[in-house]
């Protein structure tokens, strides 16, 4: 006994907890080689259909390629902590984050909201404050406020996860370095009007090559220009050439409409004219045709007795005359000449009387 | 008996092994992920450094100590500071570095803590900027002509002149600088809005004159289209009442023609109804006709 002095001083320590391990197993050995297997199995994941799932072992990722590194929906068998360690990642979720740091609120405090935009101070009567004020200086010389909505995924799951740094600090650098830089080419009037389209387009371009050279792994989907105007001081300058350019273009339609009215009016007046010349016309023909076929039934039947059609003829337009015309009748002079002879003629348009 | 004896001490022999297991590996093994590194102290003494992932073993405490590294990228945006470019222009200019650690031991004995990395960094943007900006025009990084447009040249130059800096003495590795902001001072912003008003007032003008111009231009060649047309339709018109007359006197002419005599009489007897009317006082002796035949011994 003597010589296992040291051992026997050990099993006699261990004796307790020897005796316990062996009770908890005779008593809990079901439930042991339960949680051994639940343990053995933990690995296994599922991957939902958004999401990407990369597998670390021993920290490292498993897998060469981005494809061979990726795993797709289903279920992903792995090993349990520490071997493995299953990372899955949003790949189609689109987030979005607020750029405001060209906004008025926003010039100091990159992130900060542009909701109280109504209720911001504009500066000292005039100006603004670089400092607290956001901004954006165009080609011309000009300053322009702007707020923005950048939207984006995951594209490289690994990348975004282990490299990249913080997706929205990433994000609303890119973005306000790529418009500041992109507005730095553009006239004010352009940014304003048409060029707008063309503003976000080639900023877009240039925050994903930004976020690409970052490592972000991140994809821009979008980016949306929440407010793009000048400064409120200026609103009312601005808004009195657009309302210039109303009143030109009213002009220019009431003269429009002024044309669509007086040249269809003439049409109508002109042609009212030649159809009248056509009516006058047609009657002036019809009369004369009328007139000299009378002539011709009157100069046949002259020719025919000549005597009693001119006797006729005169005698009928004598009646006339005198029918119409104020005659005095008076008697013949006596001795071929007359004496102390005086005649009354009524004003014109009194009845005539009986002769004096 | 000899069954659980036999049970009993496997059992006893693979928990202990489990257990003498565990504490080796914690205290000897290190996992170090994708994205971060390893930094090996002993006694306080950097022995080695290792950017890999994976599985690393150190002796266990206390002769060696582990000090993992976040070596992902970080975003650093320095502040606003005025400066004077190349033609005597006041900006104020704000940059972002994308960065990480480059050299994990340098930067633990140089900086040692990440907010402190900023701040190195800030000083080192700062007065590259100054010294970059003031050997461009302002017009190298706002101007309507693409010519004159340098932004990539200038962010070029300053990561040139404060990444190499930044790797040597702090171990900090600059990947991207960027130009995130050009503004005005505050002073300067009065006379830009000057500027805008006197272009706003200029383009209100342009758009009214043009708009009266244009409107001027419709209603004038409307109005000329319209005379065109009128004139038009009373040339028509005079040809039209022309060419009856033509025919009307044509037609007469026809006729009269047959007996010239004739139409003498009967337009002589024409122009005397039409000349005697109501207004006509005729005097006449009560021995012409047809009063005469009252006189007249012959009875018809």
């Amino acid at each position: 006994m003597s010589r296992r002095g040291p051992p026997s001083e050990i099993k006699r320590l261990a004796a307790p907890v020897m005796r316990l391990v062996d009770a908890a197993w005779q008593r809990m050995h079901w439930w042991v080689a339960t949680m051994a297997v639940l343990y053995a199995l933990s690995g296994i994941t599922i991957v939902r259909p958004d999401e990407t799932a990369v597998i670390l072992r021993w920290g490292r990722l498993v897998g060469d390629t981005p494809a061979l590194q990726e795993h797709g929906p289903g279920l992903l068998f792995a090993f349990p902590r520490p071997v493995d360690q299953v990372m899955r990642v949003q790949v189609k979720h689109v987030w979005e984050v607020q750029v405001n740091t060209l906004d008025a609120d926003a010039g100091a405090t990159p992130g900060a909201s542009s909701d109280e935009d109504e209720n911001v101070s504009m500066g000292n009567g005039g100006t603004l404050d670089p400092l607290t004020q956001g901004y954006a200086v165009t080609a011309d010389h000009n300053i322009v406020q702007l707020a923005m909505v950048a939207r984006y995924r995951v594209r490289e799951p690994a990348e975004w996860a282990f490299y990249g740094p913080t997706a929205a600090n990433v994000l609303r650098a890119e973005v306000t370095a790529a418009v500041v830089r992109s507005l730095g080419e553009m006239e004010v009037d352009r940014v304003l009007s048409d060029g707008r389209k063309n503003l976000v387009a080639v900023a877009t371009r240039r925050a994903q090559a930004g976020l690409d050279a970052a490592h972000s792994g991140l994809e821009l989907s979008s980016l949306e220009f929440t407010r793009l105007s000048p400064p409120r001081e200026l609103a009312g300058d601005f808004s009195a050439v657009q309302s210039a350019y109303i009143n030109a273009e009213t002009m220019k339609k009431d003269a429009q409409s002024f044309a669509e009215g007086i040249v269809p009016r003439a049409s109508a007046a002109a042609d009212a004219d030649v159809q009248a010349a056509h009516a006058a016309a047609s009657a002036d023909i019809a009369l004369a045709n009328g007139q000299a076929g009378a002539f011709k039934a009157l100069d046949k039947e002259y020719r025919a007795n000549p005597a009693v059609v001119r006797e006729r003829l005169y005698r009928d337009a004598i009646e006339q005359a005198l029918r119409s015309a104020n005659v005095r009748w008076v008697p013949p002079p006596v001795g071929g000449k007359y004496s102390g002879f005086r005649i009354s003629l009524p004003p014109a348009g009194s009845a005539s009387r009986p002769p004096a | 008996m000899d069954d659980s004896l036999k049970t009993q001490r496997w059992l006893r022999a693979v928990i202990g092994s489990l257990a003498l297991a565990a504490i080796a590996f914690s205290a000897t093994g290190v996992v170090i992920r994708e994205g971060q590194a390893l930094l090996v102290l002993r006694f306080g003494h950097p022995v080695r450094a290792s950017t890999g992932a994976g599985l690393h073993f150190k002796l266990p405490w206390p002769i060696d100590q582990a000090t993992i590294l976040d070596m992902r990228r970080r975003v650093y945006e320095t502040g606003q500071t005025e400066m004077l470019t190349r033609d005597k222009k006041n900006v104020i200019a704000r940059t972002f570095v994308v960065w990480r650690i480059g050299d994990p031991l340098l930067f633990l004995q140089s900086i040692g803590k990440e907010a402190d990395a900023e701040s190195k960094l800030d000083g080192l943007l700062t007065n590259a900027s100054i010294g970059t900006l003031g050997e461009h025009d302002l017009s190298a990084l706002v101007s309507t002509n693409p010519n004159d447009l340098q932004v990539d040249k200038v962010e070029s130059e300053l990561l040139g002149s404060t990444a190499p800096m930044a790797l040597k003495s702090y171990g900090v590795m600059i990947e991207q600088v960027r130009l995130e902001r050009i503004a005005l001072p505050e002073e300067n912003v009065t006379a830009v809005f000057e500027q805008m008003r006197a272009e706003r007032r200029q383009f209100a003008a342009k758009f009214e004159a043009e708009g009266n111009l244009e409107a001027s231009k419709i209603r004038s060649e409307a109005e000329l289209a319209a005379a065109r047309i009128r004139a038009k339709g009373a040339e028509e018109q005079a040809r039209i009442r022309g060419e009856a007359a033509a025919q009307v006197a044509k037609t007469y002419s026809d006729a009269h023609r047959t007996d010239p005599e004739l139409y003498r009489f009967t337009r002589s007897l024409e122009s005397l109804g039409k000349m005697i009317n109501g207004t006509t006082s005729l005097v006449l002796r009560t021995d012409s006709d047809p009063f005469s035949l009252l006189q007249s011994k012959e009875k018809p």
